[in-house]
Protein backbone atom coordinates (compact mmCIF):
# COMPACT_ATOMS: atom_id res chain seq x y z
CA UNK A 1 0.00 0.00 0.00
CA UNK A 2 2.91 2.32 0.76
CA UNK A 3 4.02 2.06 -2.88
CA UNK A 4 0.65 3.22 -4.20
CA UNK A 5 0.49 5.94 -1.57
CA UNK A 6 3.88 7.29 -2.65
CA UNK A 7 3.01 6.94 -6.32
CA UNK A 8 -0.21 8.89 -5.81
CA UNK A 9 1.61 11.68 -3.98
CA UNK A 10 3.99 12.02 -6.94
CA UNK A 11 1.09 12.00 -9.37
CA UNK A 12 -0.81 14.65 -7.45
CA UNK A 13 2.12 16.96 -6.83
CA UNK A 14 1.87 18.62 -10.21
CA UNK A 15 3.12 22.18 -10.18
CA UNK A 16 -0.12 23.86 -11.26
CA UNK A 17 -2.29 21.82 -8.94
CA UNK A 18 -0.06 22.61 -5.96
CA UNK A 19 0.04 26.30 -6.84
CA UNK A 20 -3.74 26.40 -7.18
CA UNK A 21 -4.53 24.70 -3.89
CA UNK A 22 -1.94 26.71 -1.98
CA UNK A 23 -3.32 29.91 -3.47
CA UNK A 24 -6.91 28.99 -2.63
CA UNK A 25 -6.04 27.89 0.88
CA UNK A 26 -4.06 31.10 1.45
CA UNK A 27 -6.93 33.37 0.45
CA UNK A 28 -8.39 33.73 4.00
CA UNK A 29 -4.96 34.61 5.36
CA UNK A 30 -4.33 37.10 2.56
CA UNK A 31 -7.73 38.72 3.15
CA UNK A 32 -7.12 38.94 6.90
CA UNK A 33 -3.72 40.51 6.30
CA UNK A 34 -5.26 42.98 3.86
CA UNK A 35 -7.97 43.94 6.35
CA UNK A 36 -5.40 44.27 9.15
CA UNK A 37 -3.38 46.58 6.96
CA UNK A 38 -6.31 48.72 5.78
CA UNK A 39 -8.58 48.69 8.86
CA UNK A 40 -6.73 47.07 11.79
CA UNK A 41 -9.68 47.44 14.18
CA UNK A 42 -11.92 45.30 11.94
CA UNK A 43 -9.56 42.30 11.89
CA UNK A 44 -10.83 40.60 15.03
CA UNK A 45 -12.28 37.25 15.95
CA UNK A 46 -16.00 37.82 16.27
CA UNK A 47 -19.19 36.19 15.02
CA UNK A 48 -19.00 38.05 11.73
CA UNK A 49 -15.61 36.44 11.14
CA UNK A 50 -17.09 33.04 12.04
CA UNK A 51 -20.01 33.41 9.66
CA UNK A 52 -18.30 35.08 6.74
CA UNK A 53 -14.77 33.77 6.80
CA UNK A 54 -14.98 30.36 8.49
CA UNK A 55 -18.45 29.23 7.46
CA UNK A 56 -19.00 30.77 4.02
CA UNK A 57 -15.48 31.07 2.70
CA UNK A 58 -13.36 28.34 4.26
CA UNK A 59 -15.85 25.57 5.02
CA UNK A 60 -18.36 26.42 2.31
CA UNK A 61 -15.89 27.08 -0.48
CA UNK A 62 -12.17 26.59 -0.03
CA UNK A 63 -12.21 23.29 1.83
CA UNK A 64 -14.43 21.40 -0.65
CA UNK A 65 -12.87 22.96 -3.75
CA UNK A 66 -9.28 22.34 -2.69
CA UNK A 67 -10.07 18.77 -1.64
CA UNK A 68 -12.01 18.18 -4.85
CA UNK A 69 -9.14 19.47 -7.00
CA UNK A 70 -6.79 16.93 -5.50
CA UNK A 71 -9.06 13.97 -4.75
CA UNK A 72 -10.80 13.83 -8.11
CA UNK A 73 -7.38 13.44 -9.75
CA UNK A 74 -6.30 10.54 -7.53
CA UNK A 75 -8.00 8.04 -9.83
CA UNK A 76 -8.99 10.52 -12.52
CA UNK A 77 -5.42 10.89 -13.75
CA UNK A 78 -4.92 7.12 -13.84
CA UNK A 79 -8.09 6.68 -15.87
CA UNK A 80 -7.21 9.48 -18.24
CA UNK A 81 -3.65 8.20 -18.75
CA UNK A 82 -4.83 4.57 -18.81
CA UNK A 83 -2.34 3.56 -16.16
CA UNK A 84 -4.85 2.21 -13.65
CA UNK A 85 -4.27 -1.33 -14.85
CA UNK A 86 -0.72 -1.22 -13.46
CA UNK A 87 -2.34 -1.21 -10.02
CA UNK A 88 -5.33 -3.41 -10.75
CA UNK A 89 -3.27 -6.23 -12.24
CA UNK A 90 -1.29 -6.75 -9.07
CA UNK A 91 -1.95 -9.12 -6.20
CA UNK A 92 -3.26 -6.31 -4.02
CA UNK A 93 -6.75 -6.02 -2.57
CA UNK A 94 -8.92 -3.27 -3.94
CA UNK A 95 -9.39 -2.00 -0.38
CA UNK A 96 -5.65 -1.32 -0.17
CA UNK A 97 -5.63 0.53 -3.49
CA UNK A 98 -8.59 2.69 -2.45
CA UNK A 99 -7.11 3.33 0.98
CA UNK A 100 -3.76 4.41 -0.47
CA UNK A 101 -5.48 6.83 -2.86
CA UNK A 102 -7.73 8.40 -0.20
CA UNK A 103 -4.85 8.58 2.28
CA UNK A 104 -2.58 10.32 -0.23
CA UNK A 105 -5.34 12.80 -1.04
CA UNK A 106 -5.90 13.49 2.65
CA UNK A 107 -2.21 13.86 3.45
CA UNK A 108 -1.75 16.32 0.61
CA UNK A 109 -4.91 18.34 1.18
CA UNK A 110 -5.40 18.44 4.93
CA UNK A 111 -2.24 20.37 5.87
CA UNK A 112 -2.95 23.01 3.22
CA UNK A 113 -6.61 23.50 4.15
CA UNK A 114 -6.03 23.31 7.91
CA UNK A 115 -3.06 25.66 7.77
CA UNK A 116 -5.08 28.16 5.75
CA UNK A 117 -7.97 28.12 8.23
CA UNK A 118 -5.90 28.00 11.37
CA UNK A 119 -3.52 30.80 10.39
CA UNK A 120 -6.36 33.09 9.37
CA UNK A 121 -8.20 32.38 12.63
CA UNK A 122 -5.08 32.94 14.70
CA UNK A 123 -4.26 36.18 12.92
CA UNK A 124 -7.54 37.76 14.01
CA UNK A 125 -6.71 37.05 17.64
CA UNK A 126 -8.84 33.99 18.33
CA UNK A 127 -7.91 32.06 21.45
CA UNK A 128 -6.03 28.80 21.22
CA UNK A 129 -9.19 26.77 21.81
CA UNK A 130 -10.94 28.31 18.81
CA UNK A 131 -7.90 27.84 16.61
CA UNK A 132 -7.57 24.16 17.56
CA UNK A 133 -11.30 23.68 17.06
CA UNK A 134 -11.08 25.10 13.55
CA UNK A 135 -8.19 22.71 12.82
CA UNK A 136 -10.08 19.64 14.08
CA UNK A 137 -13.27 20.51 12.20
CA UNK A 138 -11.39 21.12 8.97
CA UNK A 139 -9.55 17.81 9.32
CA UNK A 140 -12.89 16.01 9.60
CA UNK A 141 -14.34 17.91 6.66
CA UNK A 142 -11.34 17.20 4.44
CA UNK A 143 -11.48 13.49 5.33
CA UNK A 144 -15.14 13.27 4.30
CA UNK A 145 -14.63 15.25 1.10
CA UNK A 146 -11.49 13.28 0.22
CA UNK A 147 -13.51 10.09 0.30
CA UNK A 148 -16.39 11.58 -1.73
CA UNK A 149 -14.24 13.12 -4.46
CA UNK A 150 -11.84 10.18 -4.76
CA UNK A 151 -14.88 8.06 -5.57
CA UNK A 152 -16.21 10.73 -7.94
CA UNK A 153 -12.91 10.75 -9.84
CA UNK A 154 -13.23 7.02 -10.31
CA UNK A 155 -16.76 7.00 -11.67
CA UNK A 156 -16.71 9.99 -14.01
CA UNK A 157 -14.17 11.97 -15.99
CA UNK A 158 -16.26 15.06 -15.18
CA UNK A 159 -15.80 14.84 -11.44
CA UNK A 160 -14.64 18.45 -11.22
CA UNK A 161 -17.69 19.83 -13.02
CA UNK A 162 -20.20 17.72 -11.13
CA UNK A 163 -18.29 18.35 -7.92
CA UNK A 164 -18.50 22.09 -8.37
CA UNK A 165 -22.27 21.90 -8.89
CA UNK A 166 -22.57 19.71 -5.81
CA UNK A 167 -20.48 22.10 -3.70
CA UNK A 168 -22.35 25.21 -4.85
CA UNK A 169 -25.89 23.84 -4.90
CA UNK A 170 -26.03 21.13 -2.25
CA UNK A 171 -23.39 22.22 0.21
CA UNK A 172 -23.62 25.95 -0.47
CA UNK A 173 -27.25 26.72 -1.15
CA UNK A 174 -29.44 23.89 0.08
CA UNK A 175 -27.60 23.09 3.29
CA UNK A 176 -27.81 26.78 4.23
CA UNK A 177 -31.55 27.11 3.85
CA UNK A 178 -32.97 23.61 4.34
CA UNK A 179 -32.51 22.19 7.83
CA UNK A 180 -32.89 18.55 6.78
CA UNK A 181 -30.05 18.80 4.25
CA UNK A 182 -27.60 19.47 7.08
CA UNK A 183 -27.85 15.83 8.08
CA UNK A 184 -26.52 14.93 4.65
CA UNK A 185 -24.01 17.73 4.23
CA UNK A 186 -20.30 17.73 4.96
CA UNK A 187 -20.52 21.46 5.52
CA UNK A 188 -23.29 20.81 8.07
CA UNK A 189 -21.11 18.22 9.85
CA UNK A 190 -18.08 20.52 9.89
CA UNK A 191 -20.02 23.48 11.31
CA UNK A 192 -21.66 21.19 13.86
CA UNK A 193 -18.24 19.94 14.98
CA UNK A 194 -17.07 23.53 15.43
CA UNK A 195 -20.11 24.39 17.50
CA UNK A 196 -20.14 21.07 19.34
CA UNK A 197 -16.52 21.41 20.49
CA UNK A 198 -16.62 25.14 21.29
CA UNK A 199 -20.13 26.55 21.54
CA UNK A 200 -18.90 29.82 23.04
CA UNK A 201 -16.54 30.92 20.30
CA UNK A 202 -18.85 29.66 17.56
CA UNK A 203 -22.22 30.57 19.07
CA UNK A 204 -23.49 32.23 15.89
CA UNK A 205 -23.53 28.83 14.20
CA UNK A 206 -26.28 27.63 16.54
CA UNK A 207 -28.99 27.95 13.91
CA UNK A 208 -26.90 26.13 11.31
CA UNK A 209 -25.93 22.95 13.12
CA UNK A 210 -27.18 19.47 13.91
CA UNK A 211 -26.53 17.49 17.10
CA UNK A 212 -22.84 16.98 17.84
CA UNK A 213 -23.01 13.12 17.90
CA UNK A 214 -24.99 13.17 14.65
CA UNK A 215 -22.25 15.30 13.07
CA UNK A 216 -19.53 12.87 14.16
CA UNK A 217 -21.51 9.88 12.89
CA UNK A 218 -22.34 11.74 9.69
CA UNK A 219 -18.73 12.70 8.90
CA UNK A 220 -17.39 9.24 9.69
CA UNK A 221 -20.30 7.62 7.86
CA UNK A 222 -19.78 9.65 4.68
CA UNK A 223 -16.06 8.86 4.68
CA UNK A 224 -16.73 5.14 5.15
CA UNK A 225 -19.63 4.88 2.70
CA UNK A 226 -17.73 6.55 -0.13
CA UNK A 227 -14.61 4.57 0.67
CA UNK A 228 -16.69 1.40 0.39
CA UNK A 229 -18.15 2.61 -2.91
CA UNK A 230 -14.66 3.33 -4.23
CA UNK A 231 -13.29 -0.13 -3.52
CA UNK A 232 -16.52 -1.67 -4.82
CA UNK A 233 -16.18 0.28 -8.04
CA UNK A 234 -12.57 -0.90 -8.37
CA UNK A 235 -13.75 -4.50 -8.07
CA UNK A 236 -16.59 -4.25 -10.55
CA UNK A 237 -15.55 -1.71 -13.18
CA UNK A 238 -14.25 -2.48 -16.64
CA UNK A 239 -10.72 -1.12 -16.44
CA UNK A 240 -9.78 0.86 -19.57
CA UNK B 1 3.83 -28.49 -26.37
CA UNK B 2 0.91 -30.59 -27.43
CA UNK B 3 -2.73 -29.91 -26.76
CA UNK B 4 -2.65 -32.92 -24.44
CA UNK B 5 -0.95 -30.75 -21.79
CA UNK B 6 -3.31 -29.47 -19.13
CA UNK B 7 -4.84 -26.14 -20.06
CA UNK B 8 -3.41 -23.15 -18.24
CA UNK B 9 -5.90 -20.69 -19.69
CA UNK B 10 -9.37 -21.90 -20.49
CA UNK B 11 -11.91 -19.77 -22.36
CA UNK B 12 -15.38 -21.21 -22.73
CA UNK B 13 -18.13 -19.73 -24.91
CA UNK B 14 -17.09 -16.22 -23.99
CA UNK B 15 -18.89 -13.21 -25.41
CA UNK B 16 -18.77 -9.51 -24.77
CA UNK B 17 -21.19 -6.96 -26.06
CA UNK B 18 -21.62 -3.25 -25.52
CA UNK B 19 -25.26 -2.43 -26.16
CA UNK B 20 -25.98 -3.77 -29.62
CA UNK B 21 -22.29 -4.04 -30.57
CA UNK B 22 -20.83 -7.52 -30.20
CA UNK B 23 -17.10 -7.23 -29.57
CA UNK B 24 -16.42 -10.92 -28.87
CA UNK B 25 -18.82 -13.61 -29.99
CA UNK B 26 -18.92 -17.08 -28.45
CA UNK B 27 -15.18 -17.78 -28.38
CA UNK B 28 -13.78 -20.96 -26.84
CA UNK B 29 -10.22 -22.26 -26.65
CA UNK B 30 -7.62 -23.61 -24.28
CA UNK B 31 -4.03 -22.53 -23.97
CA UNK B 32 -1.22 -24.79 -22.84
CA UNK B 33 2.36 -23.93 -21.87
CA UNK B 34 4.38 -22.58 -24.79
CA UNK B 35 3.78 -19.58 -27.00
CA UNK B 36 0.34 -18.89 -28.38
CA UNK B 37 -0.23 -16.07 -30.81
CA UNK B 38 -3.53 -14.22 -30.84
CA UNK B 39 -3.74 -12.83 -34.33
CA UNK B 40 -6.30 -10.60 -35.94
CA UNK B 41 -6.76 -7.23 -37.58
CA UNK B 42 -7.35 -4.09 -35.55
CA UNK B 43 -10.88 -4.14 -34.21
CA UNK B 44 -11.14 -7.93 -34.33
CA UNK B 45 -11.78 -8.13 -30.58
CA UNK B 46 -8.32 -9.27 -29.46
CA UNK B 47 -7.91 -6.65 -26.76
CA UNK B 48 -11.46 -7.12 -25.51
CA UNK B 49 -10.82 -10.85 -25.29
CA UNK B 50 -7.51 -10.32 -23.49
CA UNK B 51 -9.12 -7.94 -21.02
CA UNK B 52 -11.60 -10.63 -20.08
CA UNK B 53 -8.81 -13.18 -19.72
CA UNK B 54 -6.88 -10.70 -17.59
CA UNK B 55 -9.87 -10.00 -15.37
CA UNK B 56 -10.06 -6.34 -16.35
CA UNK B 57 -13.49 -6.78 -17.84
CA UNK B 58 -16.51 -8.98 -17.11
CA UNK B 59 -17.64 -11.29 -19.90
CA UNK B 60 -21.23 -10.73 -20.95
CA UNK B 61 -21.47 -14.50 -21.25
CA UNK B 62 -19.18 -17.49 -20.82
CA UNK B 63 -16.29 -18.18 -18.48
CA UNK B 64 -12.53 -17.66 -18.31
CA UNK B 65 -10.17 -19.43 -15.98
CA UNK B 66 -6.42 -19.30 -15.43
CA UNK B 67 -5.07 -22.27 -13.46
CA UNK B 68 -8.71 -23.16 -12.86
CA UNK B 69 -9.46 -19.84 -11.17
CA UNK B 70 -11.59 -16.97 -12.39
CA UNK B 71 -9.31 -13.93 -12.85
CA UNK B 72 -12.05 -11.36 -12.32
CA UNK B 73 -12.01 -10.12 -8.72
CA UNK B 74 -9.17 -12.47 -7.85
CA UNK B 75 -6.07 -10.29 -7.27
CA UNK B 76 -4.06 -13.13 -5.75
CA UNK B 77 -3.95 -14.79 -9.16
CA UNK B 78 -1.78 -11.95 -10.49
CA UNK B 79 1.18 -13.22 -8.51
CA UNK B 80 1.29 -16.03 -11.12
CA UNK B 81 0.44 -13.90 -14.15
CA UNK B 82 2.34 -11.08 -15.84
CA UNK B 83 0.42 -8.74 -18.10
CA UNK B 84 1.42 -6.08 -20.57
CA UNK B 85 -1.53 -4.11 -21.86
CA UNK B 86 -1.78 -2.50 -25.30
CA UNK B 87 -1.81 0.94 -23.66
CA UNK B 88 1.70 2.26 -23.69
CA UNK B 89 1.23 4.95 -21.05
CA UNK B 90 3.71 4.82 -18.20
CA UNK B 91 4.50 6.88 -15.14
CA UNK B 92 6.80 9.30 -16.93
CA UNK B 93 8.38 10.59 -13.72
CA UNK B 94 9.80 7.15 -12.86
CA UNK B 95 13.10 5.95 -14.21
CA UNK B 96 12.90 2.62 -16.00
CA UNK B 97 14.40 0.87 -13.01
CA UNK B 98 12.06 2.59 -10.53
CA UNK B 99 9.14 1.46 -12.66
CA UNK B 100 10.28 -2.17 -12.69
CA UNK B 101 11.03 -2.09 -8.95
CA UNK B 102 7.61 -0.54 -8.33
CA UNK B 103 6.04 -3.47 -10.16
CA UNK B 104 8.18 -5.94 -8.21
CA UNK B 105 7.17 -4.45 -4.87
CA UNK B 106 3.48 -4.53 -5.75
CA UNK B 107 3.92 -8.18 -6.68
CA UNK B 108 5.44 -8.85 -3.28
CA UNK B 109 8.84 -9.85 -4.67
CA UNK B 110 11.27 -10.34 -1.78
CA UNK B 111 14.57 -9.42 -3.42
CA UNK B 112 13.39 -6.45 -5.46
CA UNK B 113 16.80 -5.31 -6.61
CA UNK B 114 17.90 -8.71 -7.90
CA UNK B 115 14.55 -9.35 -9.59
CA UNK B 116 14.71 -5.96 -11.29
CA UNK B 117 18.29 -6.61 -12.43
CA UNK B 118 17.27 -9.90 -14.05
CA UNK B 119 14.10 -8.57 -15.70
CA UNK B 120 15.79 -5.43 -17.04
CA UNK B 121 18.73 -7.45 -18.33
CA UNK B 122 16.39 -9.88 -20.06
CA UNK B 123 14.53 -7.01 -21.68
CA UNK B 124 17.84 -5.59 -22.88
CA UNK B 125 17.37 -2.31 -21.06
CA UNK B 126 20.26 -2.36 -18.60
CA UNK B 127 21.96 0.66 -20.10
CA UNK B 128 18.88 2.88 -20.11
CA UNK B 129 17.45 1.83 -16.76
CA UNK B 130 18.48 5.05 -15.03
CA UNK B 131 16.67 7.32 -17.45
CA UNK B 132 13.15 8.67 -16.97
CA UNK B 133 10.45 6.70 -18.76
CA UNK B 134 9.08 9.95 -20.15
CA UNK B 135 12.23 10.32 -22.24
CA UNK B 136 12.21 6.79 -23.67
CA UNK B 137 11.48 5.99 -27.27
CA UNK B 138 8.37 3.91 -27.91
CA UNK B 139 10.37 0.73 -28.34
CA UNK B 140 12.33 1.31 -25.14
CA UNK B 141 9.14 1.95 -23.24
CA UNK B 142 7.70 -1.31 -24.54
CA UNK B 143 10.74 -3.25 -23.42
CA UNK B 144 10.73 -1.69 -19.96
CA UNK B 145 7.03 -2.47 -19.64
CA UNK B 146 7.87 -6.02 -20.59
CA UNK B 147 10.52 -6.10 -17.86
CA UNK B 148 7.92 -4.86 -15.36
CA UNK B 149 5.46 -7.52 -16.50
CA UNK B 150 7.91 -10.36 -15.92
CA UNK B 151 9.80 -9.05 -12.89
CA UNK B 152 7.97 -11.44 -10.54
CA UNK B 153 8.75 -14.45 -12.77
CA UNK B 154 5.14 -15.24 -13.64
CA UNK B 155 4.09 -18.63 -14.94
CA UNK B 156 1.81 -16.96 -17.47
CA UNK B 157 2.64 -13.91 -19.58
CA UNK B 158 -0.12 -12.11 -21.48
CA UNK B 159 1.22 -9.51 -23.89
CA UNK B 160 -1.05 -7.30 -25.96
CA UNK B 161 0.73 -6.00 -29.07
CA UNK B 162 4.14 -6.04 -27.32
CA UNK B 163 6.09 -5.37 -30.50
CA UNK B 164 4.46 -2.04 -31.29
CA UNK B 165 7.16 0.53 -31.79
CA UNK B 166 10.07 -1.90 -31.68
CA UNK B 167 12.74 -2.11 -34.34
CA UNK B 168 13.78 -5.33 -36.15
CA UNK B 169 16.68 -6.03 -33.82
CA UNK B 170 14.45 -5.61 -30.78
CA UNK B 171 11.92 -7.96 -32.34
CA UNK B 172 14.53 -10.65 -32.75
CA UNK B 173 15.58 -10.21 -29.11
CA UNK B 174 11.96 -10.31 -28.08
CA UNK B 175 11.43 -13.56 -29.98
CA UNK B 176 14.50 -15.07 -28.34
CA UNK B 177 13.28 -14.04 -24.91
CA UNK B 178 9.81 -15.47 -25.47
CA UNK B 179 11.27 -18.75 -26.72
CA UNK B 180 13.50 -18.89 -23.66
CA UNK B 181 10.50 -18.36 -21.38
CA UNK B 182 8.58 -21.03 -23.26
CA UNK B 183 11.49 -23.44 -22.86
CA UNK B 184 11.21 -22.87 -19.10
CA UNK B 185 7.62 -24.15 -19.26
CA UNK B 186 5.94 -20.73 -19.11
CA UNK B 187 2.71 -19.99 -20.90
CA UNK B 188 2.96 -16.99 -23.18
CA UNK B 189 0.00 -15.43 -24.98
CA UNK B 190 1.03 -12.74 -27.47
CA UNK B 191 -1.41 -10.70 -29.52
CA UNK B 192 -0.59 -8.98 -32.76
CA UNK B 193 -2.26 -7.73 -35.89
CA UNK B 194 0.78 -8.57 -37.98
CA UNK B 195 0.97 -12.14 -39.20
CA UNK B 196 4.73 -12.15 -39.69
CA UNK B 197 5.26 -11.12 -36.07
CA UNK B 198 3.40 -14.09 -34.76
CA UNK B 199 4.02 -16.85 -37.28
CA UNK B 200 7.72 -17.17 -36.56
CA UNK B 201 7.18 -16.99 -32.83
CA UNK B 202 4.09 -18.89 -31.80
CA UNK B 203 3.65 -22.64 -31.49
CA UNK B 204 -0.04 -22.14 -31.99
CA UNK B 205 -2.13 -19.33 -33.42
CA UNK B 206 -5.62 -18.19 -32.54
CA UNK B 207 -7.03 -16.20 -35.41
CA UNK B 208 -9.72 -13.68 -34.55
CA UNK B 209 -11.89 -11.85 -37.04
CA UNK B 210 -14.88 -9.67 -36.23
CA UNK B 211 -15.10 -10.91 -32.67
CA UNK B 212 -15.05 -14.59 -33.64
CA UNK B 213 -12.36 -17.22 -33.50
CA UNK B 214 -11.86 -17.79 -37.21
CA UNK B 215 -9.17 -20.45 -36.97
CA UNK B 216 -6.77 -21.96 -34.50
CA UNK B 217 -3.86 -24.33 -34.58
CA UNK B 218 -0.38 -24.64 -35.99
CA UNK B 219 0.71 -21.49 -37.79
CA UNK B 220 1.82 -23.41 -40.87
CA UNK B 221 -1.69 -24.71 -41.44
CA UNK B 222 -3.11 -21.24 -41.08
CA UNK B 223 -0.41 -19.75 -43.26
CA UNK B 224 -1.13 -22.33 -45.95
CA UNK B 225 -4.77 -21.36 -45.81
CA UNK B 226 -3.83 -17.71 -46.06
CA UNK B 227 -1.57 -18.43 -49.01
CA UNK B 228 -4.48 -19.86 -50.93
CA UNK B 229 -5.87 -16.38 -51.20
CA UNK B 230 -4.52 -14.12 -53.95
CA UNK B 231 -3.03 -10.81 -52.85
CA UNK B 232 -3.75 -7.64 -54.78
CA UNK B 233 -0.69 -5.52 -55.49
CA UNK B 234 -0.46 -2.17 -57.27
CA UNK B 235 2.59 -1.57 -59.45
CA UNK B 236 3.33 2.01 -60.51
CA UNK B 237 6.07 2.52 -63.11
CA UNK B 238 7.09 4.86 -65.92
CA UNK B 239 6.00 2.22 -68.50
CA UNK B 240 2.79 0.62 -67.27
CA UNK B 241 2.02 -1.24 -70.50
CA UNK B 242 5.50 -2.79 -70.70
CA UNK B 243 5.27 -3.67 -67.01
CA UNK B 244 1.86 -5.26 -67.46
CA UNK B 245 3.00 -7.43 -70.37
CA UNK B 246 6.07 -8.52 -68.37
CA UNK B 247 3.94 -9.41 -65.38
CA UNK B 248 1.56 -11.52 -67.44
CA UNK B 249 4.47 -13.77 -68.37
CA UNK B 250 5.52 -14.29 -64.76
CA UNK B 251 4.67 -17.40 -62.73
CA UNK B 252 2.12 -17.28 -59.94
CA UNK B 253 0.24 -14.35 -61.40
CA UNK B 254 -3.53 -14.83 -61.31
CA UNK B 255 -4.41 -11.74 -63.31
CA UNK B 256 -3.09 -8.37 -64.43
CA UNK B 257 -5.23 -5.35 -65.13
CA UNK B 258 -4.60 -1.74 -66.04
CA UNK B 259 -6.33 1.02 -64.11
CA UNK B 260 -7.43 4.20 -65.90
CA UNK B 261 -4.63 6.20 -64.34
CA UNK B 262 -2.04 3.84 -65.83
CA UNK B 263 -1.38 1.87 -62.69
CA UNK B 264 -1.06 -1.90 -62.99
CA UNK B 265 -3.05 -4.03 -60.53
CA UNK B 266 -1.79 -7.57 -60.08
CA UNK B 267 -3.44 -10.54 -58.38
CA UNK B 268 -0.90 -13.06 -57.12
CA UNK B 269 -0.96 -15.99 -54.73
CA UNK B 270 2.68 -15.64 -53.85
CA UNK B 271 3.36 -12.07 -52.86
CA UNK B 272 6.98 -12.72 -51.88
CA UNK B 273 7.85 -14.12 -55.32
CA UNK B 274 5.97 -11.26 -56.91
CA UNK B 275 7.96 -8.67 -54.96
CA UNK B 276 11.26 -10.21 -56.01
CA UNK B 277 10.25 -10.78 -59.64
CA UNK B 278 8.83 -7.32 -60.24
CA UNK B 279 12.14 -5.70 -59.33
CA UNK B 280 14.11 -8.15 -61.46
CA UNK B 281 11.85 -7.82 -64.52
CA UNK B 282 11.81 -4.03 -64.26
CA UNK B 283 15.57 -3.97 -64.09
CA UNK B 284 15.94 -6.34 -67.07
CA UNK B 285 13.55 -4.32 -69.24
CA UNK B 286 14.73 -0.88 -68.17
CA UNK B 287 11.45 0.05 -66.54
CA UNK B 288 11.61 2.53 -63.72
CA UNK B 289 9.57 1.32 -60.77
CA UNK B 290 7.89 4.12 -58.83
CA UNK B 291 5.84 2.17 -56.31
CA UNK B 292 4.92 -1.42 -55.47
CA UNK B 293 2.33 -1.75 -52.76
CA UNK B 294 -0.22 -4.28 -51.60
CA UNK B 295 -3.77 -3.01 -51.92
CA UNK B 296 -5.18 -5.37 -49.34
CA UNK B 297 -2.40 -5.64 -46.84
CA UNK B 298 -4.84 -5.27 -43.98
CA UNK B 299 -5.38 -8.62 -42.38
CA UNK B 300 -9.10 -7.98 -42.46
CA UNK B 301 -9.15 -8.63 -46.19
CA UNK B 302 -6.97 -11.69 -45.83
CA UNK B 303 -8.89 -13.08 -42.89
CA UNK B 304 -12.22 -12.52 -44.54
CA UNK B 305 -11.14 -15.14 -47.01
CA UNK B 306 -10.67 -17.68 -44.27
CA UNK B 307 -13.90 -16.79 -42.52
CA UNK B 308 -15.94 -16.84 -45.67
CA UNK B 309 -14.11 -19.84 -46.99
Amino acid sequence: MAQIFKLTLRQLLGRWRVLLIVFLASLPTLIVLLVKWQNPWEAKFDQDFVQVMIDAMIIGGIMPIVTMTVASAAFGNELEDRTLYYLILKPISRVQIALAKVAATFVLTAPVVVAGGVVATALVGADAGAVVTVGIALLAGVAAYASIFTWAGLITPRALSYGLVYVLVWEGLLSTFLTGIRYLSVRGYTLSLLHGIDATNFESLEDRVIAFPAAIIGAVGVALVFFFLTQYRLRTMDVP
Amino acid sequence: MTDASPAVISVESISKWYGSVVAVNDVSFEIQPGITGLLGPNGAGKTTLLKMIEGLSDPSDGTVTIFGQTPRGNPDLYSRVGIMSEHEAVYGFYTGREFVEFSARLHGVTDVSEAADIAIERAGMAEAQGRKLGGYSRGMRQRMRLAAAMVHRPEVLILDEPLNGTDPRQRIEFHDLMRHLASEGKTVLVSSHILEEVETLADRILLMVSGKLAASGDYRAIRAKLDEQPYTVRVVSDSPRAMASALVEMEGIESVSMAEDGEVVVLSKNVEVLQRSVARVASERGIRLLRVEPLDESLESVFSYIVEG
